[in-house]
């Protein structure tokens, strides 16, 4: 069947893609079950000018960012005072080196509103226009938080031990 | 300026993609995929697009004078031999499958697809009247394109009744 061929190729890239946003597995299962649901459904709407996987990715990001949305208590802020520039890299090597574990675990416990730039912009691949409008803020704003959360990544592998 | 972090992060991108979604994810999706109605219109809404072009194209085409109908004629009479060759090859498939689907189906799936069969097989009819008429090839063409188009039918409709009777079995 059609449907499950699509399923097995995309699931585990697209859970993955709701995990880095939700932060947590159980909305990250909810969030990749509707998507597909809704994409399935959705599929005569698919005109083919971008490919599968990046349709079927915005819907993920979609359903990750409202599922963040419902929280009451987390805001991605809306405002910024003023512009947080690009920060030259510490020429400091990394303490313990750079590991995907380390990076994989430092950006897990960053807070939702820079781990969500971070990833859509590092990981996803999405400009900070793309990201403006998924997250429903502006381009300026999406620059400065993507700014901010790569600072406090870089802190926290200055650390020795991430903690678990 | 080069960005260690940023350049880490992209050249070991497949690896952020470790996470494993729960095993029962496909079945939450399967069990709100739309059922067979919906499947079924799908179906009928697009073989009808085509046919309907098919038909459209070779309507203009016949309502336009041919300048060399004698060429067309002498054409035509290869073209109808070929043709009803091909016609009799899928006419057997096509009785056969609409057996096959018989008696499988308990006759609930019935009505759409039934339907369905039945419009092409009008529109069939009105294509061999034509190509009596003023045989040509397009309108052959349309004629194969039609047994085609049935035969297709007939077999995502054999397709879904095994799958249903699978889990039907595998549900026992």
């Amino acid at each position: 069947m059609a449907h499950f061929r699509i399923y097995t190729l995309y699931a585990k890239a697209m859970y993955n893609v709701g995990f880095r946003i939700t932060g947590d597995e159980d909305e990250a299962q909810d969030v990749l079950q509707e998507a597909f649901i809704s994409a399935f459904k959705n599929l005569e709407s698919y005109r083919g000018d971008a490919p599968f996987g990046a349709w079927l990715k915005r819907i993920v990001i979609n359903k990750a960012v409202t599922a963040l949305q419902k929280r009451k208590f987390e805001r991605i802020p809306e405002d910024e005072k003023w512009d947080v520039p690009e920060e030259d890299e510490p020429v400091l090597e990394y303490s313990g080196g750079l590991t995907v574990e380390r990076v994989k675990k430092a950006i897990e416990q960053l807070p939702t509103g820079y781990r969500t730039v971070l990833s859509l912009y590092l990981l996803e691949g999405y400009d900070h226009q793309e990201i403006g409008e998924i997250m429903g803020i502006n381009e300026s704003t999406s620059k400065s938080q993507l700014n901010r959360a790569k600072a406090k990544l870089r802190e926290s592998l200055m650390i020795k031990e991430v903690k678990e | 300026m080069k960005e260690k972090l940023e350049d880490f992060i992209r050249a070991n991108r497949s690896a952020f993609d470790d996470k494993e979604p729960a095993e029962n994810g496909w079945e939450v999706v399967a069990s709100s995929l739309p059922k067979a109605n919906g499947f079924s219109l799908w179906n009928s809404v697009m073989l009808w697009r085509a046919a309907a072009i098919v038909f459209m194209v070779i309507s203009v085409y016949l309502i336009i004078p041919k300048a060399n109908s004698l060429l067309e004629a002498d054409n035509s009479k290869m073209s109808l031999k070929e043709f009803q060759a091909v016609e009799q090859y899928y006419n057997q498939e096509i009785s056969q499958k609409v057996k096959l689907i018989s008696e499988i189906s308990d006759g609930e799936e019935g009505n759409a697809f039934t339907h369905d069969l039945q419009q092409l097989d009008a529109m069939y009819q009105v294509l061999k009247e034509e190509m009596k008429n003023s045989p040509s090839k397009q309108v052959k063409d349309a004629l194969v394109l039609n047994l085609l188009v049935r035969i297709n039918l007939l077999n995502q409709q054999l397709h879904r009744l095994e799958a249903d009777y699978k889990s039907e079995e595998s549900s026992v």
